[in-house]
C-alpha cells in the first residue's frame, strides 16, 4: 500500500518529465523526416538551405545563424506554426500582422508614413521627362490602394496615410505639360464592387476596368464597353501577397478575373526582355501562372524590365507606360486603343530610358503606379540619369 | 545560443540532456563542460577562448593560493593576479571603447583604442575577421567574469575549499544555463553540487515547470510587449503624445522585467535538470515598497554579489554616515557601470544609489508606513523613470523622452497612442497580473487542496505554453536578446 502511494507521487513527476522530454525529441526527428521544400508557397519565398561547414564561415558565425534560419525555416508543420500564432495574435486583441490589417472580409496593406523627400523626387523626374519630350503627351495614374478605398473599415485609430489628399497634392506639383488621371473618384464610386483582391494588395481586374473607362476619355479615345467583354473566372482560389504576409486564413480565397473582348484579342506579339533573354509570346495572359501561388502574374507574366506589345490596331499610335504591377492588369484594356505599347518598370532599368526605346517613336507616354509603390520608389528618378 | 531559439529547444538540449542522464555520474561533468564550450561558442567562436583562458587563470590562482596556505604574500598576490585579470578582461572587451571616447572627448585629443591595432595584427597573422573598428562585447563576459571571481575572492577569505579538478571547476565556469545572461551564480552556491549531486525525477520535473514558465514569459509576454516599444522608441521624441510616451516606457518595464526574470527562471530550471539549485534571482520586485526593497528583489544575485565583494570590503555602513554614503555611491556607480559602458548606465546606477542614501537617512520609515498601494506606486514610477535612463542611447534622448512624458509634445492623447492600446491591452493586463504574485499565491492556495489533481493537470498547461512559445518562434520576426550590453 505504501509502495503504491509513493508510486502514485512520482507519477504526475513522470508524465511531467515524459510529456517534455517527449515534445523536445518528437518535433526534431519530425523536422528530420518531413520532406524539405526549397520553396513556401503560403509565404511566397524562398527557404533557407544549410550553410556550408568551413572555418571561415565558422569564425564570423555565418554557419551559426545558417542552421538557426534553415531549422526554423524546416521545421515540421511550419504554415501550420505561422498560422497558429496569427491566431494567437489576433485572440490577444492585435489587429495587424506583419504590416497588413487584418478585416474580417478582407486584408489591407498598412500604409503608415513616408519620407516626403522620395515622391518629390519622382515628381522632379516626371516632369522633367514631359519637359524633355514636349511632343510626347505625358500622363499620370496614381491609383490608390483599397486602405483608401477602405478606410473606414479600417480599425479604429489605425494609422494611415490620407491617400485621396495626398494624391491631389503630388498632382498639383506636376508639370502643365502633364495630363493627370483621377483614378480616386472611379474606384470610390464602384467601392461596393469586387475591385481590390481580398488576399492580395493589387486591385482586380474589375478594379482596372473602372479606372480606364473612367479616364481613358482623356487619353483620346472611347472606352470599351463592360457588355463588349467576356469575362472568364480564370482562378478561384487566389491568395497573393497580403495572406503570404499575415497567414490568416480567415478570409475567403480571391477570384482572378481575365476579360476577353468579344471582338477578338488585339494582340499580335508580347516581346519580353528580361535583360537576359528576350522571349516573344502571342498573348498578354501567361496561363501557366494560374497554377502556382502567385498567381497575379497570370498578367504580362510578372513584373519584366521592359515588355513590348504589338496589336493588330494599324495607326493607333505609340504608347510608353512606366508602371508599377498595378498596371499588368490594366495594360489589356490599352491594347484595345494602340498599334504598340512599351512597358518599363524602372525597377529593373539601370540605364537611361533613351537607351532602351527609340523615345522620338512615342506618341503618348503613361506613368501608372500604385500609391504604396509611389511614395516608396526610389527608381522612378532613374528618368533623370 | 540563445535558450528562446527553436535550435536550442529542439536540438541542443534533447541531445544535451538525453546523453546527461544516460551517461554515468564520472562523466557527466565532461558532458557539462563539452556542452557548455559548444553552448558558448556557438555565439562566440572566437572569445570563448577567452573565457578559457579566465578559467585557467582561476583555477591556478585557487591550486597556488591553497599550496602556500601559510604564505599571506602568495594567497594576496594570488587574489590579485586573478582580480587584475578578470577586471581587465572587462576593461579591454567592455570598457576600453567607452574610456577612450571619453578620453578623446577633450578637445585637441584623439587616440585610437590599443585593443584595435591587436585585433589587426590577428586579423594579419590569422584571418579571424575581428572587427578593426570598435571592441565586440563577447557575450556573457559580465557574468562568467563576475563568477570566477567569486572563487578566488571567497578561498581567499576561507569560506570555500579549493576546487583541485580543473575539469570540475572549468564546468562550473562553463555550466550552459548560467553562462549568458545569469543569475550569477557563486562557486559557494554550488561548490557541493559540483562533486557530488543527485538526478532523481522529482527535481527534474520541477526544472521543467520552470524553465517553460521562463520561456512562457520571454516568448510570449517580454517579446510580445517589447515590440510596442520598439516601435515607440524609433519615433521623434519631439511629436511623442503624453500617453504614447507613457505607454512606450511602461512596454520597455514588463519587457525587462519579463525577458530578464524569463532568462533567469530558464536557467534556475535548466539547473534544476542537471542537479544543480542555482540561487533566485526575481521576487516579483515590481510589488517593493521601497527602491532597497525593490533591489532586494530585483537581479538578486548581482546585489548580493556587489554587497559582499564590494561594499563589505569597503568597510559598508560600519564607520559612519559619511563614509556609508560614500560606499553606497561607489557600489551603485558600478552597479550601473556593469549594466553597460555608458554614461546613461552610470547615471542610472547612481539614481537608485541616491534614492537608497535618502530612504537610509529616514524616508524609508515614512515609506514603510504608508499604505502598501501608495509605497509600491511611488516605487514603481521611480523604477520607470529610472528605465527611460536605462534604455535610451544618450543622455539628449532621455531628456527629450522624458520631456515627451510630461506634455512636451503638447498633446495628451493621439490616434496612435488610441490604437496601440486597444490593441495591446489584453497583453498589458496580462503583464501587470504576472508582475504581481496574485496568481502564484492563489494556484498555491488551490494546489493545497488538490495537490494531486494540480500535478496531473500541470504537465498539461505546460505542453499547452510549449506549443504556444514553438509557435511564435517559428515565425520569429522579433526576438530581441537583452543582455548583450552587460
Amino acid at each position: 500500500m505504501k509502495k503504491r502511494k509513493k508510486l502514485m507521487h512520482k507519477l504526475p513527476q513522470k508524465i511531467n518529465f515524459l510529456v517534455f522530454f517527449g515534445l523536445l525529441v518528437f518535433l526534431p526527428i519530425a523536422t528530420v523526416v518531413s520532406p524539405k521544400l526549397t520553396f513556401s508557397e503560403t509565404e511566397n519565398r524562398v527557404l533557407a538551405s544549410m550553410p556550408k561547414l568551413t572555418f571561415d564561415n565558422v569564425v564570423e558565425r555565418k554557419y551559426m545563424n545558417g542552421v538557426e534560419s534553415y531549422f526554423a525555416d524546416h521545421f515540421a508543420g511550419r504554415d501550420g506554426w505561422i498560422s497558429a500564432k496569427t491566431g494567437m495574435e489576433l485572440a490577444l486583441g492585435k489587429k495587424e500582422s506583419n504590416g497588413v490589417y487584418i478585416l474580417d472580409d478582407m486584408l489591407i496593406q498598412k500604409i503608415e508614413g513616408y519620407d516626403p523627400a522620395t515622391p518629390e523626387r519622382s515628381i522632379t523626374a516626371i516632369n522633367n521627362f514631359a519637359e524633355d519630350n514636349p511632343d510626347i503627351k505625358t500622363f499620370v495614374m496614381i491609383v490608390p490602394t483599397s486602405a483608401e478605398i477602405y478606410k473606414e473599415k479600417l480599425p479604429e485609430n489605425a494609422p494611415n496615410v490620407e491617400q485621396k489628399e495626398t494624391i491631389e497634392e503630388f498632382y498639383s506639383a506636376m508639370s502643365g505639360k502633364i495630363t493627370t488621371l483621377d483614378a480616386y473618384s472611379a474606384l470610390n464610386a464602384e467601392k461596393d464592387g469586387y475591385i481590390y483582391y481580398r488576399n492580395d494588395h493589387h486591385w482586380t481586374t474589375a478594379g482596372a476596368y473602372c479606372a480606364y473607362s473612367a479616364t481613358i476619355k482623356k487619353m483620346g479615345h472611347t472606352a470599351v464597353p463592360m457588355s463588349e467583354f467576356n469575362i472568364e473566372h480564370a482562378s478561384s482560389d487566389f491568395k497573393g501577397t497580403l495572406y503570404s504576409k499575415a497567414v490568416y486564413d480567415g478570409v475567403d480565397a480571391d477570384v482572378l478575373d481575365i476579360y476577353y473582348c468579344n471582338s477578338g484579342n488585339p494582340v499580335d506579339s508580347v516581346t519580353v526582355q528580361t535583360g537576359l533573354s528576350e522571349d516573344v509570346y502571342d498573348d498578354l495572359y501567361f496561363r501557366d501562372y494560374l497554377e502556382v501561388k502567385d498567381k497575379y502574374s497570370v498578367f504580362c507574366g510578372s513584373n519584366q524590365p521592359i515588355v513590348t506589345i504589338k496589336t493588330n490596331n494599324e495607326n493607333s499610335g505609340k504608347l510608353l507606360v512606366i508602371k508599377d504591377s498595378y498596371a499588368n492588369c490594366y495594360v489589356p484594356f490599352l491594347a484595345q486603343h494602340y498599334s504598340e505599347i512599351t512597358m518599363l518598370d524602372m525597377r529593373y532599368i539601370d540605364t537611361k530610358y533613351e537607351n532602351i526605346v527609340n523615345i522620338d517613336e512615342y506618341d503618348q507616354a503613361l506613368f501608372l503606379y500604385n500609391f504604396a509603390t509611389f511614395i516608396e520608389d526610389e527608381n522612378i528618378k532613374k528618368l533623370d540619369f | 545560443m540563445v535558450f528562446s531559439s527553436l535550435t536550442f529547444l529542439y536540438i541542443y538540449l534533447p541531445i544535451v540532456m538525453i546523453l546527461y542522464f544516460i551517461s554515468p555520474m564520472k562523466i557527466k561533468n565532461l558532458i557539462i563542460l563539452v556542452s557548455g564550450l559548444f553552448f558558448y561558442a556557438w555565439g562566440e567562436p572566437v572569445c570563448v577562448f577567452i573565457m578559457l583562458f579566465s578559467t585557467a587563470i582561476d583555477y591556478t590562482a585557487g591550486i597556488v593560493m591553497n599550496k602556500y596556505d601559510d604564505n599571506q604574500k602568495i594567497r594576496t598576490a594570488c587574489l590579485i593576479v586573478s582580480v587584475v585579470m578578470n577586471i581587465g578582461l572587462l576593461a579591454v572587451f567592455k570598457y576600453s571603447d567607452f574610456i577612450i571616447a571619453t578620453i578623446n572627448s577633450i578637445p585637441g585629443v584623439d587616440i585610437t583604442n590599443p585593443v584595435l591595432y591587436l585585433n589587426r595584427a590577428i586579423n594579419d597573422v590569422i584571418d579571424l575577421n575581428l572587427n578593426e573598428k570598435r571592441v565586440e562585447l563577447p557575450i556573457g563576459i559580465s557574468f562568467f567574469t563576475f563568477q570566477s571571481m567569486s572563487y578566488t575572492i571567497d578561498l581567499y577569505r576561507r569560506n570555500i575549499k579549493v576546487q583541485r579538478n580543473f575539469f570540475s571547476f572549468a564546468s562550473y565556469v562553463s555550466l550552459f544555463p548560467q553562462i549568458v545572461a545569469g543569475p550569477i551564480v557563486r562557486y559557494e552556491d554550488v561548490q557541493k553540487e559540483i562533486d557530488d549531486r543527485k538526478i532523481e525525477v522529482g527535481m527534474v520535473s520541477d526544472g521543467i515547470s520552470i524553465f517553460v514558465k521562463g520561456l512562457a514569459k520571454k516568448v510570449l509576454l517580454a517579446n510580445n510587449i517589447g515590440l510596442i516599444w520598439t516601435n515607440i522608441k524609433a519615433m521623434d521624441y519631439s511629436e511623442l503624445s503624453v500617453a504614447t510616451a507613457w505607454i512606450g516606457i511602461l512596454a520597455f518595464t514588463f519587457q525587462i522585467y519579463f525577458d530578464f526574470s524569463g532568462y533567469s527562471d530558464m536557467a534556475v530550471g535548466l539547473g534544476k535538470m542537471l542537479g544543480f539549485n542555482f540561487p533566485k534571482n526575481f521576487d516579483y520586485p515590481y510589488m517593493s515598497r521601497s527602491i532597497s526593497e525593490f533591489w532586494r528583489r530585483w537581479h538578486i544575485t548581482l546585489g548580493s554579489w556587489f554587497k559582499s565583494y564590494v561594499y563589505i570590503s569597503l568597510g559598508g555602513n560600519r564607520n559612519g554616515t559619511a563614509k556609508t554614503i560614500r560606499n553606497l555611491l561607489i557600489v551603485w556607480m558600478l552597479t550601473g557601470l556593469w549594466h553597460g559602458a555608458s554614461w546613461n548606465f552610470i547615471l542610472w546606477g547612481l539614481y537608485f544609489g541616491i534614492l537608497i542614501i535618502i530612504e537610509r537617512l529616514g524616508w524609508g520609515k515614512v515609506l514603510e508606513r504608508l499604505p502598501a498601494p501608495i509605497s509600491v506606486l511611488y516605487t514603481f514610477v521611480l523604477v520607470v523613470f529610472g528605465w527611460v535612463l536605462f534604455d535610451t542611447n544618450t543622455l539628449t534622448e532621455c531628456f527629450a523622452y522624458f520631456g515627451a512624458m510630461f506634455g512636451a509634445g503638447g498633446i495628451g492623447i493621439d490616434a496612435t497612442a488610441k490604437y496601440i492600446l486597444a490593441s495591446n491591452i489584453p497583453i498589458f493586463l496580462i503583464c501587470i497580473l504576472a508582475s504581481t504574485n496574485i496568481v502564484t499565491t492563489i494556484l498555491g492556495k488551490i494546489k493545497n487542496k488538490y495537490r494531486y489533481a494540480v500535478s496531473c493537470v500541470a504537465p498539461a498547461v505546460q505542453l499547452v505554453l510549449m506549443l504556444m512559445c514553438t509557435a511564435y518562434l517559428v515565425d520569429a520576426t522579433y526576438n530581441p536578446f537583452l543582455y548583450f550590453r552587460f
